[in-house]
């Protein structure tokens, strides 16, 4: 086997194993830290694709960034950090039957198509590549994309902020 | 590519208007004294401008920015519409009690609706799936906020978090869709998309399974059964305005993205002149998938219409089931249909915001939102009910108002492309619906007031916008030619 594809099965198997934990996990800090796994493995395909601006990214933003946000607001909200979160399974034989039937129908599909592949192209530098389309083709959706953040961390703010009866100083909306 | 660039600034100046009155909204809100007003003015004044700048596009047929947005007589005709959608939603909302008392914040609120409306005006132009996933996502994100404005209501706070999870849920349907069609045409332009389906002889399963994807994804955004179970919660639950905006607003967008994207990607361009779907229509035949889908809503939503007694609940069930009405048109997809789905939408925003706003009105001055309470509300407040009962009326599509010309117009389009028992579906749907939008009249009007009842004073501004609405809904009841030959017009889309 070559080590390429040998690489790709063990992130692809990382990616899995450590999603499957993060969902099935009762622990709210076992599945940020099984979701960090996950993260790093996508990251590591992007690399295996010579992608390596995205691969950086992803590394930075999801892993380094999101995740210890993450973790810090579990910290931070719950009582107890190590607090089990309720879980119950409701409509348990409907449910694993809907998911079979999809997983088998994405199965058979996905073996049945003839994807459109793209050449691997082994390039070392690809930030400028990245830098010349978002300027050119991709600008519009790189400008919206500026707005829909702006807007998202506006919310986010709106509906974190605290409201329950007292008066807050107009100076600190966000 | 410079030039290519100027160009297109150029002709994305209705949308560039939007983005700067979002930043001067936030601005004003810092700046303002009395901002509560004075934001929603300032956002007022940038819908007027942007409405100038859609105006002068009219007539134009160009794609812009590689290909990204098209500034064709359709993205033109929808941008229109929600424009006029975006400017009563303002006025709304400077009326509402329920946002003056519970909502801090009104700079931030008012920025979001702009949003909002920045998305769907990327949403009616957007050929590009890319830009498509942007604009929904853009659309979405600030609709969960802005449900949940009034969040120390408790089932404002349930119906942010009721959208957001069903609405996270439609997005990743209508994102894997969109990323599986991809994988088979190697294009993320519509028009690529539709060359390498052309191109390629076997349609795999893939392709339908993506379709089929992509239909779920649209459907919870357009609210068609069985995906409308997310509405009525969070129409009931959200603040009047945004529901109406919701309610109207959005579901214009959502058919305008899900119109074009049908039409361009899956539509032979060669025949279009008979009937639409031919172009994918070799293994599945979608479009009586589709037609199934509307039975479903118009059927389903006036049966469950029947039980409610909260007025919003009320609209709620009778907007999805309007939704399958309009769909009826995709089932179409030929230029007739998709005019009849057009005049539908335009029809349909007037008369559907002239009831939420009633109700919305009713809702401030009596607390309360129950249809048993309406009782002689037509006789105490004579205004507001006969004003109710019209509008009512022309959601049931009844002459002389414009409700009637809306159902004749897409009726008429479906008969004349053979789909004899749809129609006979959707005339049957339409006694059901009879039956509940009669009841709230009948409540308001037959029922003696009760003594400790006192008429709904109505300030100057509220008939106004009344009567701005009741206007068109009598208007294009008579005079519907201007409107017909307007929709027939901006059945151009660019690529076609």
């Amino acid at each position: 086997m070559e080590l390429s594809a040998f690489l790709f099965y063990f992130f692809a198997l990382l990616i899995i194993g450590s999603a499957a934990i993060m969902v099935f996990s009762k622990n709210i800090v076992h599945s940020a830290f099984a979701l960090m796994f996950t993260l790093a493995g996508l990251a590591a395909f992007y690399a295996l694709l010579y992608a390596g601006f995205v691969a950086v990214t992803q590394l930075l933003v999801y892993v380094g960034g999101i995740l210890v946000i993450v973790l810090f607001g579990v910290m931070l909200t719950t009582r107890g950090y190590f607090e089990k979160i309720k879980t119950r399974t409701v409509h348990l034989l409907p449910a694993a039957l809907f998911s079979m039937a999809i997983a088998i129908i994405l199965i058979t599909v996905f073996l049945s198509t003839e994807w459109i592949l793209a050449p691997l192209e082994e390039e070392v530098f690809t930030v400028q590549g990245i830098g010349e389309l978002l300027m050119t083709d991709y600008m519009l959706p790189f400008q919206v994309v500026g707005v829909l953040l702006l807007l998202a961390i506006i919310g986010a703010v709106l509906m974190a902020t605290r409201v329950a009866g007292e008066e807050e100083p107009p100076s600190a909306s966000g | 590519m410079a030039e290519h660039i100027i160009d297109s600034i150029f002709l994305f100046l209705p949308e560039i208007t939007l983005t700067l009155t979002l930043v001067a909204a936030v601005l004003a809100d810092l700046v303002l004294k009395e901002r509560n007003r004075m934001v929603a003015w300032v956002v007022f004044a940038g819908l007027l401008v942007t409405g100038v700048f859609v105006l002068r596009q009219c007539g134009l047929n160009e794609s812009i920015f590689s290909d990204m947005i098209a500034v064709d007589p359709f993205s033109v005709f929808f941008k229109g519409l929600l424009t006029i959608a975006g400017l009563f939603i303002v006025l709304f909302s400077v009326v509402s009690k329920e946002l003056e008392q519970n909502g801090r914040r009104i700079g931030e609120y008012y920025m979001l609706l702009t949003g909002v409306l920045l998305g769907m005006f990327l949403m009616a132009g957007a050929t590009n799936v890319l830009m498509m996933y942007l604009a929904f996502e853009l659309t979405s994100i600030s609709s969960y906020v802005l449900s949940g404005f009034t969040k120390n209501l408790r089932k404002s706070a349930e119906a942010s978090m009721k959208y957001i999870i069903y609405g996270s849920v439609s997005s990743g349907f209508l994102l894997y869709g969109l990323t599986l069609l991809i994988g088979i045409t190697g294009s993320t332009d519509i028009y690529g998309i539709r060359d390498a389906l052309q191109s390629s002889v076997g349609h795999d399963a893939v392709l339908y399974l993506s379709v089929m994807m992509i239909l779920v994804g649209f459907s919870y955004k357009i609210t068609v059964l069985p995906f409308h179970f997310w509405a009525p919660d969070v129409y009931e639950g959200a603040p009047t305005p945004i529901t109406t905006f919701l309610a109207t607003a959005s579901k214009i967008a959502g058919f305008a993205l899900l119109m074009r994207f049908f039409r361009i990607s899956f539509v032979d361009g060669g025949i279009t002149d008979f009937a639409g779907y031919e172009g994918i229509i070799a293994v599945i035949p979608w479009n009586i998938i589709v037609a199934i889908l509307a039975t479903l809503t118009m059927v389903g939503a006036n049966l469950m219409a029947l039980w409610q007694d909260n007025i919003k609940r009320l609209l709620a069930y009778s907007s999805i089931s309007h939704a399958g009405f309009i769909l009826m048109g995709l089932v179409l997809l030929n230029d007739e249909g998709m005019a009849a789905m057009m005049v539908y939408l335009a029809i349909y925003l007037v008369m559907n915001m002239g009831a939420f706003f009633i109700a919305m009105i009713i809702s401030d001055r009596l607390h309360t939102e129950r249809i048993s309470d309406y009782q002689g509300l037509g006789r105490s407040s004579p205004f507001l009910g006969v004003s109710m009962a019209i509008f009512l009326v022309a959601l049931a599509g009844f002459p002389p108002t414009a409700g009637f010309i809306a159902k004749i117009f897409i009726f008429g389009a479906v008969i004349h492309a053979g789909w004899i028992w749809l129609v006979v579906v959707a005339g049957f749907s339409t006694v059901i619906s009879l039956f509940y939008y009669i009841r709230v009249v009948k409540n308001m009007f037959l029922s003696e007031p009760p003594d400790s009842m006192k008429p709904i004073e109505t300030s100057r501004g509220v008939m106004a916008v009344v009567i701005m609405l009741l206007i068109p809904v009598f208007v294009f009841g008579i005079w519907f030619s201007p409107l017909l030959s307007w929709a027939r017009d901006a059945v151009v889309l660019f690529g076609l």
